[in-house]
């Protein structure tokens, strides 16, 4: 049963999240520096701190330790005040909630993000095992770093909003229309750079670093490509591009699913996100 | 003995003359097509190899092999195409056209080292 994290909040708000869920999810109450993982975890709750800076800075925090997966993060404001909300969705909060709000409200918002995401069908996980293969076969060959993907790991995204450092990005067309994307936070973009150019991370530049991102999904999406000769999603690629900054946030085409493929590599993971539909299909993968 | 290395990806470059660096050969780096043909025009006395990624802008892997061939100043000089082309018709498309050999992209620095020897040998 997945878990609730309540960081630093107030008697008042442990007490409404307590009565919210009762025996439905288990609470916990830590403060972040006792956190190194957020796994079994599903939603994180925090309170707006006096400086909004701090309250920005956890957040980030939290995200990072949220390690791609779709973890909600909602923070609780005291007061309707001046302080926009945008910065706190930028920095990786799922919503942004005030305590004054009826608890109704507050409760079937929160019910709302506990929804599962969709999990990929045997067949779809069939159309994205090539993806997943050749990403693992990538980092092994070029990087000598071994990657694991975890089957429970994959998901349908319904917002979009994957954060990371850096995406390498490319565009398919052709049979079927798409994208592929890959996403790191930078520690380990650095480790994996490294590894395929055999020098220190230190010897890294964020040249190469923007370059390798690149390459990377040039790789993943050209290698996944031949599997789909002579299939309905057959496609083409694009050039590749690169997005640096934290908490950028990527389009895709209409009426068209984004599955999230998690990776790790030792204690860091990264995130493919696969967009990829037949022309000709109405159906998604 | 010096040999061409052309990919518009700056990290693909250097990977492979690291490799060469490796094997005691001077990699020469080109982003693109065109300027692996001006690098030749300039000098190509020197040059043993070209190795080349596919798909480049300005001017792709396969048209280099194209034009090389066609050129009895460099229709000699081997061509070694590595990219993530992997299916077997566009091997055997670039094989045709001229190149010497072919890698698929992802490779072990193994791999590369072997196929440099084998050509050069």
């Amino acid at each position: 049963m997945n878990k609730i994290l309540l960081n630093n909040c107030s008697l008042k708000v442990s007490q409404l999240i307590s009565q919210l869920f009762k025996e439905d999810k288990p609470v916990i109450s830590k403060p972040l520096s006792e956190i190194k993982s957020l796994n079994g975890f599903q939603m994180v709750i925090l309170e707006e701190c006096e400086d909004p800076d701090q309250s920005i800075s956890q957040i980030k925090k939290i995200r990072y330790l949220c390690n791609f997966r779709n973890i909600s993060i909602i923070l609780f404001k005291k007061q309707k005040d001046k302080q926009p909300i945008r910065s706190y969705l930028v920095a990786g909060a799922t919503e942004v909630l005030y305590l004054e709000d009826p608890v109704p409200i507050i409760s079937q918002i929160l019910q709302g993000h506990l929804i599962p995401d969709r999990i990929p069908s045997e067949q779809e996980f069939d159309i994205l095992k090539p993806f997943i293969d050749n990403t693992v076969l990538m980092l092994k060959k070029m990087a000598k770093l071994d990657c694991v993907c975890n089957k429970d790991d994959l998901y349908f995204s319904s917002d979009f909003n994957i954060f990371g450092d850096v995406s390498g990005i490319i565009g398919l067309s052709g049979e079927a229309e798409g994208t592929l994307i890959i996403t790191c936070y930078w520690d380990l973009a650095q480790l994996i750079i490294s590894k395929m150019m055999n020098v220190s991370e230190d010897d890294i530049d964020t040249e190469v670093i923007h370059d390798g991102m690149g390459e990377l999904i040039n790789m993943i999406a050209g290698t996944s490509k031949k599997a789909f000769v002579d299939t309905p999603y057959h496609f083409e690629l694009s050039l590749p591009t690169v997005v640096m900054g934290s908490g950028h946030h990527i389009g895709h085409p209409d009426e068209v699913s984004v599955v999230i493929i998690l990776f790790d590599v030792a204690d860091q993971s990264f995130a493919l996100q696969v967009c990829l539909k037949p022309k000709n299909k109405k159906k998604t993968n | 003995m010096k040999v061409i290395v052309a990919d518009d990806s700056l990290l693909m470059r250097k990977i492979i003359q690291n490799e060469l660096d490796e094997l005691g050969y001077k990699g020469v780096g080109a982003v693109n097509g065109k300027k692996v043909l001006e690098i030749l025009e300039n000098d190509s006395t020197d040059i043993g190899l070209v190795i080349l990624d596919w798909n480049m802008p300005v001017m792709d892997g396969l048209e280099v092999v194209k034009v090389l061939q066609e050129d009895k100043r460099f229709k000699e000089i081997p061509v070694l195409m590595v990219s993530t082309e992997s299916e077997d018709a566009r091997i055997n498309e670039a094989l045709k056209a001229g190149a010497k050999d072919y890698l698929c992209k992802p490779f072990t620095s193994e791999e590369i080292a072997e196929k440099i020897i084998h050509i050069l040998k």
